[in-house]
């Protein structure tokens, strides 16, 4: 094959930038285009949920609980769930449970499309929070440089050293007080969607700091360069030099943490949820539909209320980390192809 | 590096410090006391029992005063009582639960190590191939599956369908009195299902650790030169590329190791396992502050330690790395 030759071919005629160089590698990781696919198909079906679903995800049906997953609608006809519309946009008609349904006789499918709304909003912002504020704390501190920058790493490597789980149990338990002025003050302003934003919250404060010290140490590099230096020397603000010309040079680490820390909030949210402390009923999260499942295990049909959402934290925390995989790989050739 | 590890250890005490006043304030600021523990359990108790306890305990005091009489007594090593077990906190702690953590979590340790080395190796020196595959595929199941959702189908299949091993708990009550036999075939039963939850992140962490790092030595010269001497393959991968490239996996197996001690909650959890996980868990939610700050405290210090063990341990087996 005469690769060589096509190669220089296309470069003489087009210049490639550095994002394209990127992208062309980042094409080459199939895992990578398929986890992204899959995230969109998701994180599509979830936002149309109530599009999609002919059903209610709170409206119990007590004649039809535990049923098997199956695409015929139940022969019994009392047995049929009342529907919010009679037939939805797109999806499947009124009375097919395509996973079945769980204790109180609620589709799973549509619990699942709906938990995942809450999953996958819980995993996008306390990853976006982490990276943004780690990243930003980083960059400021190394580029400040002296106490500061000794101090903060101190903090950091203490907030590293206390074990995370507990730290986790107690701020949300902190958060969720009806004692603590403050936070019944924060509650009542939030409304319903409390947990949810509680939650966020709480992952972000424990998890911003691998993306501080990402990107401290790049920055810590990047500062002595030329081009830094040039552009001090002609006059430049500090925030301008951090913000313009070294945060964008580190920009492939921290799109690569915080692709790897969707998926880790994804799974901190849902153990937090499965012990009880997460998002709280009756907003729907994969986690919480997983807190009781465990105890219908003896059940017929009572393993589908644990596979199901299960499998969706799988199934999207595998994607991301495929994704963050191939985005490793694209925009940071250094490294070279190693997993 | 005896400078290195002064330093190091010595700036442990302030950064301890700095946990223990972290970690208490929160507790402290956590709505509910030690005392409705009592008061829920006692159909009896009047508001006057309640300001009485309140006073007794010193609960009306601010946190920081409450701090230091904990602290002041804490490094006498008096960690003070239980309200929930009615035994002191430290022996709660260390005698009941840490050896139920120790086990499981050891264990899944071991059974992580033991694994992944060997594959890990092994996908590297067959690089490309079906297994190689297979295993890097079989990892990032491994770092995304939720360890719980794991546990819980493992109880599904080998517990409730095929009726192999028990679904959770320590062991069987009263099998002790079968001999000794019976009772250690019993407890390993109940070891096989949460071991292979437990160990399932770390084996794929491991295992991929492993394969890059023994890429990366195994196109370095001296391997040819093993090879062109005429040694025996089995030497150069065992003697020659697996000493060097096992380096990075001794500084994740030592950073692994607190987690011996804290031990995993949600496992613990699944498996009905009563370790430290449990206890920490049980503890903040029941505001028994005792035995939250001795068992957080402690896990703190292994943490601390084993960071420091780590870049020992580093230096140590590699000699081009100094610290002054």
């Amino acid at each position: 094959m005469p690769w060589p030759i096509r190669a220089s071919a296309t470069t003489r005629e087009r210049p490639v930038s550095a994002w394209g160089l990127a992208w062309s590698r980042f094409r080459r990781h199939r895992l990578a285009l398929l986890g992204g696919a899959v995230i969109l198909v998701l994180a599509l079906s979830s936002a149309l949920a109530p599009w999609i679903s002919p059903y209610d995800p709170a409206r119990s049906n007590l004649r039809l609980r535990f049923s098997a997953p199956s695409l015929r609608p139940p022969e019994d006809p009392r047995a049929l769930p009342r529907c919010s519309r009679e037939r939805s946009f797109v999806g499947w008609p009124c009375g097919v449970h395509p996973f079945g349904t769980d204790d109180l006789g609620r589709d799973l499918l549509t619990r699942v499309l709906y938990g995942g709304r809450v999953s996958l909003l819980v995993g996008f912002a306390a990853a976006l929070g982490s990276t943004l504020f780690g990243g930003l704390l980083g960059a400021a501190v190394a580029y400040a440089g002296g106490a500061v920058d000794a101090l903060m790493t101190r903090f950091t490597d203490a907030m590293l050293s206390i074990p995370q789980f507990p730290l986790l149990l107690i701020l949300s338990g902190l958060l969720a007080s009806r004692e603590l002025p403050w936070a019944v003050r924060l509650s009542e302003a939030l409304g319903p969607a409390k947990s949810i934003l509680l939650i966020i919250v709480v992952i972000t404060a424990l998890s911003w700091m691998p993306a501080f010290r990402l990107v401290r140490g790049e920055i810590l590099s990047l500062k002595e360069r030329e081009f830094a230096l040039a552009s001090k020397a002609v006059g430049a603000s500090a925030a301008r030099i951090v913000l313009r010309h070294l945060l964008p040079n580190a920009l492939h680490v921290l799109i690569v943490q915080s692709t790897l820390m969707v998926g880790e909030a994804i799974l901190i949210e849902s153990g937090l949820s499965f012990l009880g402390l997460g998002i709280q009923p009756p907003a729907v999260s994969w986690g919480n539909m997983l807190s009781r499942a465990q105890e219908f295990l003896y059940y017929p049909n009572g393993i589908y209320l644990a596979l199901f959402p299960g499998l969706f934290i799988f199934l999207t925390v595998l994607c991301f980390n495929f994704l963050g995989d191939g985005l490793r790989d694209a925009l940071d050739p250094r490294l070279g192809r190693r997993a | 590096m005896l400078a290195f590890l002064m330093r190091r250890l010595l700036l442990a005490i302030p950064t301890l410090f700095l946990i223990s006043v972290v970690v208490y304030a929160l507790l402290a600021l956590k709505p509910g006391d030690p005392i409705d523990e009592l008061r829920f359990g006692n159909p009896g108790f009047t508001h006057a029992d309640y300001e009485r306890l309140i006073k007794l305990y010193g609960l009306d005091k601010p946190w920081y005063i409450r701090y230091w009489y904990w602290l002041s007594r804490a490094v006498r090593g008096d960690f003070g009582p239980s309200r929930r077990y009615g035994m002191p906190a430290a022996e709660f702690v260390f005698r009941q639960r840490m050896p139920n953590t120790l086990l499981l979590s050891g264990l899944s340790l071991l059974v992580a190590f033991a694994v992944a080395v060997p594959a890990g190796v092994w996908c590297a020196l067959r690089r490309h191939s079906f297994v190689d595959y297979a295993v890097t595929t079989l990892n990032f199941v491994g770092i995304s599956v939720p360890v719980f959702w794991l546990g819980i189908l493992l109880i599904y299949v080998f517990s409730v369908r095929l009726g192999w091993l028990p679904a959770g708990s320590l062991g069987t009550p009263g099998v002790a009195e079968q001999g000794l036999g019976a009772y250690v075939v019993d407890r390993l039963r109940h070891l096989v299902l949460p071991v292979l939850a437990l160990s399932s992140i770390q084996m794929a962490t491991w295992t991929r650790f492993m394969r890059s790092s023994m890429l990366e030595v195994i196109h370095d010269e001296y391997i040819r030169t093993a090879r062109a001497k005429g040694l025996p393959e089995r030497a150069v991968v065992l003697k020659h590329a697996l000493r060097n490239a096992i380096l990075p996996i001794i500084t994740l197996v030592a950073l692994a190791i607190p987690g011996v001690f804290s031990g995993a909650v949600l496992t613990e959890t699944v498996f009905n396992w009563p370790g430290m996980g449990r206890a920490i868990y049980d503890a903040i939610l029941a505001n028994d502050f005792n035995v939250a700050m001795v068992a957080l405290m402690f896990i703190s210090l292994w943490i601390i330690l084993c960071n420091i063990l780590a870049d020992v341990a580093y230096a140590l087996a590699d000699p081009r790395i100094r610290y002054d």
